[in-house]
């Protein structure tokens, strides 16, 4: 920016400017204009006028001139107007605490949002609460509701259940749902799960933080940041039936065009719903979700190294001793797995905590899906260390070279199947185990195959020497189930680009990969077609005898299918429709 | 979790509390959220920024003027809460008021004078520089085309002790004539209706009107949008009122109200005629009253006889029975308010219509008392101050610059020669850009707005702008429109750095306080318009005037003797205490309740005591929709997150997430349909002036036929049309014939956000 310091250009005193000559006369001076400086007697020069009123423009004088009020006042003031809206009681036994909001007090000012970031001291542009916007009515008598709402301090809430470092509690009285910001090391998967887009993620701090509906406030006898700053009481604080909100949300019974309650039963309770087909303002017109680019590279790659493990135990289990190509294949699956786990990390806020991971083992599917994965990483590099350093040890014994391996392979399964899980269970309909089991057990057979096929092509083209014989014979038949599963997979997910004229989330998802993701999609067909089916096809049909070309044609396959994976679970994240309040226009 | 209450079984338990030793509860990141008593009546605030002083100030957006209070430490401002005991916002505040801090922090503050050199690059100069140059530039223009060819643009944004000095130092000492301000575009016609009607500009009410109203007739306003604090009035209104809400959208305040009438725009006025006619059929009104303390009934009366019900139906697209139903309402109603705003003020006929509300009020005698009145809402914190002391149009203290005796009475109270003072008003706003246009205004100074977004017909006033030979602006951002085409930026001070006073829609004499040091070398507008009057060389005329405090006490003796009087206000220690005071408050026996209105004795400010009826027939719009351009184009305020221009809350990301990214049109879902479009889809909205590409937004919130544009997007005034009310020179904003189409991809813009529909 570059601007002066106050004055400091103007300490030179400068020779008047010659046309102000006649103005500086002492016929038209003018004094000082600070009130608490000696009136100059003599003619007041512009420069020094001017440095008066810069400096003059440094004093702060609000507390030294004017009195101030309400110094003793220690109770606070606005109580006067708050009081009514907090309940008389604490929550009894079966109770809990909860917001309570009438709809037609909510004129959309959105006050409630700007007092809760300026009387909580959130982060420039921190926000956690949201004003919607629900559209309908008839033709004749249209309605437009605002909706404020922030956490709804769930009974079972899935940020909690999601949580893998036991960074949310409920507390057991007020049944406030409170993150604890120290514990969290921001793998935003609390952000993914809960169906009202409450959590936030603050990507400089590496953590998600949320509403605790001003539990010390509450504790004080003040009324939440949002409750108080209302011009219009709409917001208040109610002691709730736990068993009262259970029954009402099974009953479907929370906000027109909202999540169903059902799910994690939301306490907040949301009166004089206006009637009518109410429908969320933003047209439910989608756009497009974080890629979230590690998480992608994470899944592909660990679900390359199990589909790898799987192809190797698959041929030795049809007899082949040394697998598909000895070591070297064994090598480049640990490699893949190992480097996919790295990128695990890179997702996460604050790495340095990673080992907090598995506190949640009993809830949260992140957690087992850390837990399987370490398993399958040690075992993976123990049986691969074995390979490499006591080949004949090993070889000696098939039964336990077998069982081995075949304990990578579970403990991989394992992983791919809490992968699974791990997106299953934030019920994003486009998340469902049927869809991303399909899909996550595609990317592992596909890519298991395209790198054995690599490794073959280059044993065959003469780039790698094996330690065993390998099996190159396999090249034709491990290239055939490849394009198969290709043109299968592929297939599979053509189908989801469908229905873009249906209402709902799968609606919403196909209209995001026909529309702004279309190119993206384009390029995953490409690079899946040219890695999966094409190149291998042309490698095969190269023939004997098998040459640099085919090394070539194998290892660019391999690329090709993996970028083409890549590009698929970044669309697996970017197209989700994520479930959230009904709202408005993107902001 | 079943029930979050922990009855379980022991081992669970005990993995339980080992598990939680595992739990950091404390640490930075939890202690950077933490509150603490803030003292003060505060209450709990964060901990980082707990005050050791707090003090009192007026928000500077809207003339709702909401007491705000300043969390400072070390005298410097860290936070802010709507004061609790401040009489008109009761501890609440709009999300802009909340954010009135962090706005004044922007990477896109002015912090040096910057001068446009030969190349057409501005350079940071000085203040000797800047000033020097502005004084020989615009000397040099009046030397050559005489002392009107330089004129100037205000604003009801600054506080009143520095618009007075402007006016005077432009108007006194410059030898400057034509002089306006922004406010023209707001309230001009309410101003013109209260003048011609009352004597005097008057706004009648007090904000505690709309709680104890039983009726409350609101035209062409969404005040839960545009002043969410009044509509909290109205929420405490505890009298079950009626309320009564004309408009042709159904805002938020419609969808309020007990009764919402979607007028055919700019067809109030004859609705409102459609009204006094039932109300005389009915004997609904007040003979008494009209008898004692009007002029002019019988020929309105005479007037109105043609507004059937069944003719306005027809011209204003309701039922005749709604009309009936609306003025049956007003009938019933002991206590019945008329509260309008832009919706009438922004008219090709704002002035008749505010005084068909102003005729409605004094016909069935509300007018006086508590939860009465003819009541405009005004715009800008201190259009009120503007209107009474900007020296522009009127000269100080709401006087007459025609009238020798008003131009004698400032002379003495000045202690200036009543030659200084110019015989006639300026011209107004419309008239001073086409006297740019036609090259009568040379030269043209712009303080603290940005016409170079919010003037009607942009291509227009952009063409004028362009033929200036000197525009100098004086503002506290760099980057406004208006900013940009400068000559020459003067940098200022904003709200929060520097003192004054603001006068509040319902007369409220609030106070301005420095809790914040400007950046760089910005100035107080107050000592900018010093220094311009010391390097053009009638500094001394202005010694008095040496500092907002001293000009508060000549504003004081301006304002004796006249129904503005604030006489009876010792100084800003006063208005801090009392927590703002509303005129008149003279100094004999003034009246110190929190809550007054006028009127209250039936007298009016004309000669005679008497209000006028006033009225004219309606006049067809200045564009009506037709094959080429079918719908009608309605603009207006967005979000209560949103300021005007968005020069200021465009600053601040908690603003900026309170409202759609993007700009965007409402429309009827019939029409879109009809046009293949949807919610989301980028569409281009053209008149026969301009096109404006944005998002259609689809809600049948808005009838069918018409469109609406925020007038935040600097797109939105490309369309409009240089149409004005004839007696107040206002902008007719609100109405003129567009159309809509998809818009062609290369017509979207590049930073659009992850468009969805390409």
């Amino acid at each position: 920016m570059g601007f002066h310091e106050a004055g400091s250009s103007l300490a030179v005193v400068s020779p008047p400017h010659p046309n102000l000559a006649q103005v500086l006369a002492p016929s038209s001076s003018s004094t000082l204009a600070p009130a608490r400086r000696a009136p100059a007697r003599e003619p007041v020069r512009g420069d020094r006028l001017i440095g008066a009123y810069l400096s003059e423009q440094g004093d702060l004088s609000a507390v030294e001139q004017f009195a101030q009020f309400h110094a003793e006042t220690a109770e606070p003031l606005q109580e006067r107007y708050y009081s009514a809206l907090l309940p008389a009681a604490q929550p009894g036994p079966g109770q809990q605490l909860a917001f309570e909001v009438d709809l037609e007090r909510c004129s959309g000012c959105k006050a409630c949002v700007a007092a809760c970031h300026s009387l909580n001291g959130l982060d420039e542009g921190e926000t956690w609460r949201d004003v919607g916007l629900l559209l309908g009515g008839t033709g004749a008598l249209p309605v437009l509701q605002h909706v404020t709402s922030a956490c709804h301090h769930c009974l079972e809430p899935a940020c909690l259940k999601a949580c893998p470092v036991d960074a949310y509690e409920k507390d057991p009285i007020t049944g406030i749902v409170k993150h604890l910001d120290d514990q969290c090391f921001g793998c935003q998967y609390c952000t993914l799960a809960c169906p009202y887009d409450v959590p936030k993620y603050q990507p400089d701090k590496g953590i998600v933080r949320k509403c605790d509906m001003c539990s010390d406030r509450l504790r004080a006898g003040e009324a939440p940041a949002c409750v108080q700053a209302c011009p219009h009481e709409a917001i208040r604080i109610k002691v709730v039936d736990i068993d009262e909100v259970r029954a009402r949300a099974e009953q479907g019974a929370f906000l027109p065009a909202a999540h169903d309650p059902a799910y994690t039963f939301p306490t907040t309770q949301f009166h004089s719903i206006r009637p009518g087909d109410l429908r969320p303002a933003d047209g439910e017109c989608p756009t497009p979700e974080h890629g979230h680019a590690p998480l992608a590279l994470m899944l592909v790659l660990t679900q390359l190294s199990v589909g790898g493990f799987l192809v190797e135990l698959t041929t030795r289990l049809t007899g082949r001793a040394d697998g598909v190509a000895g070591l070297a294949f064994l090598g480049i699956c640990l490699v893949f797995g190992l480097l996919g786990l790295v990128a695990s990390l890179l997702h996460l806020g604050r790495p340095l905590y990673a080992y907090r991971a598995v506190l949640g083992f009993r809830h949260s599917w992140l957690s087992r899906e850390v837990v399987a994965f370490g398993l399958f990483a040690k075992l993976a590099v123990a049986y691969v260390g074995a390979e490499a350093l006591f080949p004949a040890w090993l070889a000696g014994r098939p039964g336990l070279r077998l069982g081995w391996l075949a304990l990578v392979v579970a403990a991989g399964l394992a992983g791919v199947g809490c992968s699974v899980m791990v997106y299953h269970v934030v019920r994003r309909p486009f998340w469902h185990a049927t869809r991303s089991g399909l899909k996550f057990a595609g990317t592992a057979i596909v890519l298991g195959l395209a790198s054995a096929l690599a490794c073959l092509g280059m044993a065959r083209g003469g780039g790698i020497e094996s330690t065993g014989g390998s099996s190159v014979d396999l090249f034709p038949a491990l290239a055939t189930v490849l394009a198969l599963g290709t043109v299968a997979k592929l297939g599979f997910e053509a189908m989801e680009g469908r229905g873009a004229r249906e209402s709902g989330p799968l609606g919403q998802t196909a209209q995001l990969l026909q529309g702004p993701l279309r190119q993206v999609v384009g390029l995953r067909r490409l690079l899946g077609g040219a890695g999966g089916v094409l190149l291998p096809a042309l490698a095969v049909a190269g023939g004997a005898p098998y040459g640099l070309g085919v090394s070539v044609a194998a290892t660019l396959a391999l690329v090709l299918a993996t970028a083409g994976e890549l590009l698929e679970r970044s669309l697996f994240f970017r197209a989700v429709a994520r479930p959230r309040m009904p709202g408005g226009l993107p902001s | 979790m079943k029930n979050g209450r922990g009855h379980r079984r022991r081992p669970v338990a005990v993995i339980d509390r080992l598990l939680g030793l595992a739990r950091a509860r404390d640490g930075r990141l939890t202690r950077e959220l933490q509150r603490k008593p803030g003292g003060f009546g505060l209450g709990q605030v964060p901990t980082a920024k707990v005050p050791d002083a707090t003090t009192g100030m007026v928000c500077g957006f809207c003339s709702t003027g909401c007491g705000l209070t300043i969390h400072l430490r070390e005298g410097e401002a860290v936070n802010l809460t709507p004061t609790t005991d401040y009489p008109v916002n009761r501890g609440m505040a709009c999300p802009k008021g909340w954010e009135a801090l962090t706005v004044l922090a922007s990477p896109d503050r002015a912090v040096s004078p910057l001068l446009r050199g030969r190349d057409g690059q501005r350079r940071e100069v000085g203040w000797h520089e800047a000033m020097s140059t502005m004084t020989a530039r615009f000397r040099a223009i009046q030397q050559e085309h005489g002392p009107e060819s330089v004129a100037f643009l205000s604003t009801g944004q600054i506080a009143t002790e520095e618009m007075a000095l402007l006016g005077a130092v432009a108007k006194f000492g410059m030898g400057m004539v034509h002089g306006d301000g922004n406010t023209r575009q707001c309230m001009a016609s309410a101003v013109v209706a209260y003048k011609q009607a009352f004597g005097f500009d008057a706004p009648p009410y007090t904000y505690q009107d709309l709680e104890e109203s039983d009726c409350i007739v609101l035209i062409g306003a969404n005040p839960c949008i545009a002043h969410p604090v009044l509509w909290e009035r109205v929420t405490r209104n505890r009298h079950r009122p009626e309320v009564i809400v004309i408009d042709p959208r159904r805002t938020e305040t419609a969808m309020a109200a007990t009764l919402h009438l979607a007028v055919r725009p700019k067809s109030d006025l004859t609705l409102l005629y459609g009204v006094a006619n039932a109300l005389i059929e009915q004997g609904a009104i007040d003979h008494r009253y009209i008898e004692a303390h009007t002029q002019g009934f019988d020929a309105f009366a005479r007037f109105v006889r043609r507004f059937d019900p069944e003719t306005v139906a027809r011209e204003t697209g309701l039922s005749a029975e709604s009309i009936l139903d609306l003025a049956g309402r007003i009938a019933r109603g002991q206590r019945v308010s008329f509260w309008w705003t832009m919706g009438v003020n922004q008219s090709h006929q704002g002035v008749k219509t505010a005084q068909a509300a102003i005729n409605l009020a004094l016909m069935t005698g509300n007018i006086g008392r508590p939860g009465t009145g003819a009541n405009s809402i005004t715009g800008q914190c201190n259009a009120m101050g503007s209107r009474l002391y900007s020296n522009t149009t009127t000269l100080l203290g709401g006087r007459d610059f025609t009238n020798s005796a008003h131009r004698a009475e400032v002379a003495e109270l000045l202690g200036l020669p009543e030659g200084q003072i110019p015989d006639r008003p300026s011209w107004s706003y419309d008239r001073i850009i086409e006297g740019v246009r036609s090259r009568e205004i040379r030269g043209l100074w712009v303080i603290a707005t940005n016409p170079a977004h919010s003037w009607i017909e942009q291509t227009r006033l952009r063409e004028s702008l362009g033929t200036l030979d000197f525009l100098v602006v004086q503002d506290m951002y760099h980057s406004t429109e208006t900013a940009e085409l400068a000559d020459l930026l003067l940098p200022a001070a904003a709200w929060g750095e520097k003192e004054g006073t603001f006068i509040n829609s319902e007369r409220r004499i609030g106070l301005l306080k420095k809790v914040r040091r400007a950046p760089g070398q910005a100035l107080a507008d107050f000592h900018i318009f010093k220094l311009v009057a010391h390097y053009y060389g009638c500094g001394s005329m202005f010694n008095e005037w040496s500092s907002p405090a001293a000009v508060f006490q000549i504003l004081k003796r301006l304002s004796a003797g006249r129904p503005c009087e604030m006489s009876g206000i010792a100084d800003y220690h006063a208005l801090d205490a009392a927590r703002g005071i509303q005129w008149p408050f003279p100094r004999e026996n003034p009246d110190a309740s929190p809550q007054r209105r006028l009127f209250a004795d039936g007298r009016f400010y004309h000669p005679d005591g008497r209000a006028r009826f006033l009225f004219e027939e309606p006049r067809p719009l200045p564009e009506s929709p037709d094959q080429e351009f079918p719908f009608l184009l309605l603009t207006g305020r967005g979000s209560a997150a949103q300021w005007h221009t968005q020069t200021r809350t465009g600053k601040s990301d908690v603003l900026r997430k309170l409202y759609p990214r993007d700009p965007y049109v409402e429309m009827n879902p019939t029409d879109a349909e009809a046009l293949g479009l949807s919610t989301g889809r980028w569409v281009v909205v053209e008149s026969r002036r301009g096109a404006a590409p944005v998002r259609a937004f689809v809600t049948p919130t808005v009838p069918m036929g018409q469109l609406f544009l925020p007038m935040h997007d600097g797109s939105t005034n490309r369309l409009t049309l240089s149409a004005f009310d004839p007696e107040s020179r206002q902008p007719a904003y609100k109405a003129c014939a567009a159309r809509v189409r998809a818009a062609l991809s290369s017509e979207i813009p590049d930073n659009a956000n992850g468009s969805p529909n390409h």
